[in-house]
């Protein structure tokens, strides 16, 4: 019997409210806009954030998933996952490191390769070009996610009989062969030594890879460098789950081949993966956090609008809170009609934001060509926030009624 | 039914205090049809105030029905006036925007009523006081007379024990008030208890009895002086139709 009268209350409190609310529909709509603004700010602003990081996530993967990269040369703090060319760095990696890699357990290493570069000059006919000579193993496309669109890379026999072979960079065929013709099988001159086109790579966009030719890393040590150790090795983990696991394990690898006691003194290092999405993530995080925060502000503002509005509303309502009153309202009748109110308006609001917030993103996505990933959590979240801001803004003029005296109420001009 | 006993009510206005109600003291029993009339001023509205429960007496006893009232906190007063007291204003007090049927129906809102019997029971009021063609009216589409009835209606709807009227003619021609006071009459008839603060002696002669006020006192009835002391709640001990009637609309409808 009470519950079915609170419900009877409850509901009549609603129609009430809806029947109050439009019976002044502009001026409901310009109290809630404030929280409709709020609402879509929170919605399109995090989007944006989410976009971005989702964006960072995929560049960072494009260059070759669960990559880890042993580096010769002093540890840095970067969180660059590839460096600049590190040409200009003694090469200190050895056989044994890379061997040493190779034997890790399957579950942990997949693949690996091993990297050295220098800077040649590139000749076909009468063109000459100055380009990064990349030596590396079969298995570099695949680790590192830089494929033939042409023809094929070399293989693991050309490596073996250290073939002169290459695999030219996009920019590079675009150089040495600018009237389109097909360029396998023809002889390029690297650095005055002859190797035969068996393929074009794709283009990344990036200049370093664009304009780069690989060959096999022994043909690399025999004909150009002359030298046994290597700059980089490139390492394919098994999952991202393992990746810091297995950089503790090659460091401890190589440190022990070095007898070396820390990585304070070591001669190499390994970039993560891990890290650099985390580090590129974490900032693209701080931004949603700081957007949201910013949203969540004209969220806040949107509320005292209500606030605002309910306070007027209570004063101009003074004399039907006061008929209320003498008919039997309650003060908690009154401060859940009231309450009520700003609730309704506040969450009329939050819905229209939603539908703008979607709307918005929507038109960044596709007139600004602006990466947006909204979240349902992010929606839920901002609803929530509005609901609760009607309820903690209304809360106050709803008190406000609940407290008139009726007899002051009814003699309210 | 109503027992009051040495009311006082003041009014502080900073420096100075208003005496509205300096000791009042009067009974009226169930089933009754009283005036109360007095000079503007004199204190009506503050008594009625007091025996609706909108307002609690600074000193003296009230009781409605045997129950002190003093003793009860503002959520109680609400419910002895949503259950006892039917109220009709000089200024009829209806919702503006909402219909004749909605305003004779709110009552039964804050009883938790649903929706369907409170319409039935709405519709059932408005034909009794003669509007059954003008229940979806809002009020400012209603003549004066009109909004009255609805405002008589809306106080009969919870089956009170007293309707209490304000000047319920005050604000309407002559012709219209006789046509109101007809109504409280044939409710009074039925075994409702009203009672009426009127300007018009000539409205009060229609009654039971009249209280007269002056000053925040009630004065002495019967036309020789009534000797000091006599005060009136031994007066109206003698009630004119002796036995109450039980109330007609009392005991249905009540939820
Ligand atoms: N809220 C208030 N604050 C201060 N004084 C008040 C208040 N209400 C009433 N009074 C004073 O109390 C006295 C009685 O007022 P009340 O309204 O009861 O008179 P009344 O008999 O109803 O007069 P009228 O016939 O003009 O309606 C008056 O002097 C009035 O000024
Ligand atoms: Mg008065």
């Amino acid at each position: 019997m009470r519950l079915a009268a609170n419900l009877i209350m409850l509901w009549e409190n609603i129609a009430m409210s809806f029947r109050s609310i439009f019976s002044s529909k502009g001026r409901a709509f310009l109290t809630a806009l404030g929280v409709m603004i709020g609402v879509a700010s929170v919605i399109t602003l995090t989007g944006l954030g989410q976009g971005a990081r989702a964006q960072v996530e995929e560049d960072l993967t494009r260059l070759g998933a669960n990559l880890l990269i042993v580096y010769s040369g002093e540890p840095t703090t970067s969180t660059q996952l590839v460096r600049p060319r590190t040409t200009r760095i003694r090469p200190t990696l050895t056989e044994e490191d890379l061997a040493a890699i190779k034997a890790l357990p399957e579950n942990q290493v997949v693949l690996t390769a091993a990297e050295s570069t220098l800077e040649g000059q590139l000749k076909f006919e009468n063109r000459n070009m100055a380009a990064t000579v990349v030596g590396t193993e079969p298995a570099y496309p695949e680790i590192r996610n830089f494929q033939p669109a042409y023809g094929s890379f070399f293989t693991a026999s050309d490596a073996e009989h250290r073939r002169n072979v290459v695999a030219i960079g996009a920019e590079v065929y675009r150089t040495l062969f600018p009237d389109g013709r097909d360029p396998i099988g023809q002889s390029i001159r690297i650095n005055g030594h002859a190797f035969r086109v068996t393929g074009v790579m794709e283009e990344k966009g990036s200049p370093t890879q664009d304009a780069s030719v690989l060959i096999p890393l022994s043909t690399y040590r025999r004909r150009l460098s002359g030298e046994d150790s290597f700059a980089m090795i490139n390492v394919q983990a098994s999952s991202l789950e393992v990746m810091y696991e297995l950089q503790e394990r090659i460091e401890q690898e190589l440190l022990g081949l070095r007898r070396l006691p820390s990585m304070d003194l070591a001669n190499f290092y390994v970039a993560n993966q891990m890290d650099v999405i985390g580090a590129a993530t974490g900032v693209a995080d701080t931004f949603t956090l700081m957007l949201a925060g910013i949203a969540a502000i004209s969220l806040i503002v949107g509320g005292i609008g209500i606030m605002n509005i309910m306070l007027v509303s209570v004063t101009e309502r003074t004399r039907e809170i006061g008929i209320r009153m003498a008919l039997g309202a309650r003060a908690s009748h009154l401060m859940t009609q009231f309450l009520t109110e700003a609730v309704l308006l506040s969450a009329g609001g939050g819905l229209i934001g939603i539908a703008a917030g979607y709307a918005l993103s929507w038109a960044l996505q596709h007139f600004a060509g602006l990466a947006s990933a909204i979240s349902p959590e992010a929606v839920i979240m901002a609803f929530s926030f509005a609901l609760a801001t009607g309820l903690f803004f209304g809360g106050y003029p709803a008190y406000r009624a609940s407290r008139l005296d009726p007899i002051e109420a009814l003699r309210y001009e | 039914m109503i027992e009051i006993q040495d009311v006082v009510k003041e009014y502080r206005m900073g420096p100075t205090t208003v005496t509205a109600l300096a000791s009042v003291s009067l009974y009226i029993a169930q089933g009754e049809f009283v005036a109360i009339v007095g000079p503007s001023g004199s204190g009506k509205s503050t008594l009625m105030n007091i025996i609706g429960c909108l307002d609690t007496p600074d000193d003296g006893s009230y009781r409605l029905a045997g129950e002190e009232v003093a003793e009860l906190d503002a959520s109680e007063l609400a419910e002895v006036r949503n259950l006892r007291i039917g109220f009709v204003f000089q200024v009829f007090n209806l919702l503006p925007r909402a219909t004749a049927l909605e305003n004779v129906a709110l009552p039964l809102v804050y009883r938790g009523v649903g929706a369907g019997r409170r319409q039935r029971r709405a519709e059932e009021m408005l034909e009794r006081v003669g509007l059954a063609d003008r229940m979806d009216h809002l009020p400012s589409e209603l003549s004066g007379g009109q909004r009255q009835r609805v405002a008589i209606a809306r106080a009969l709807i919870g089956s009170p024990s007293v309707i209490l009227a304000d000047e319920p003619t005050g604000a309407l021609d002559t012709t219209t008030g006789r046509e109101i006071m007809e109504l409280f009459e044939e409710l009074h008839t039925e075994g409702v208890t009203v009672v009426l603060v009127t300007h018009e002696l000539e409205l009060a002669e229609g009654t039971n009895r009249t209280i007269r006020l002056r000053d925040g006192m009630v004065q002495p009835a019967a036309a020789p002086p009534a000797p000091q002391g006599q005060n009136a709640h031994q007066q109206s001990a003698v009630a004119p139709e002796g036995q109450p009637r039980p109330l007609a609309l009392g005991q249905e409808g009540r939820v």
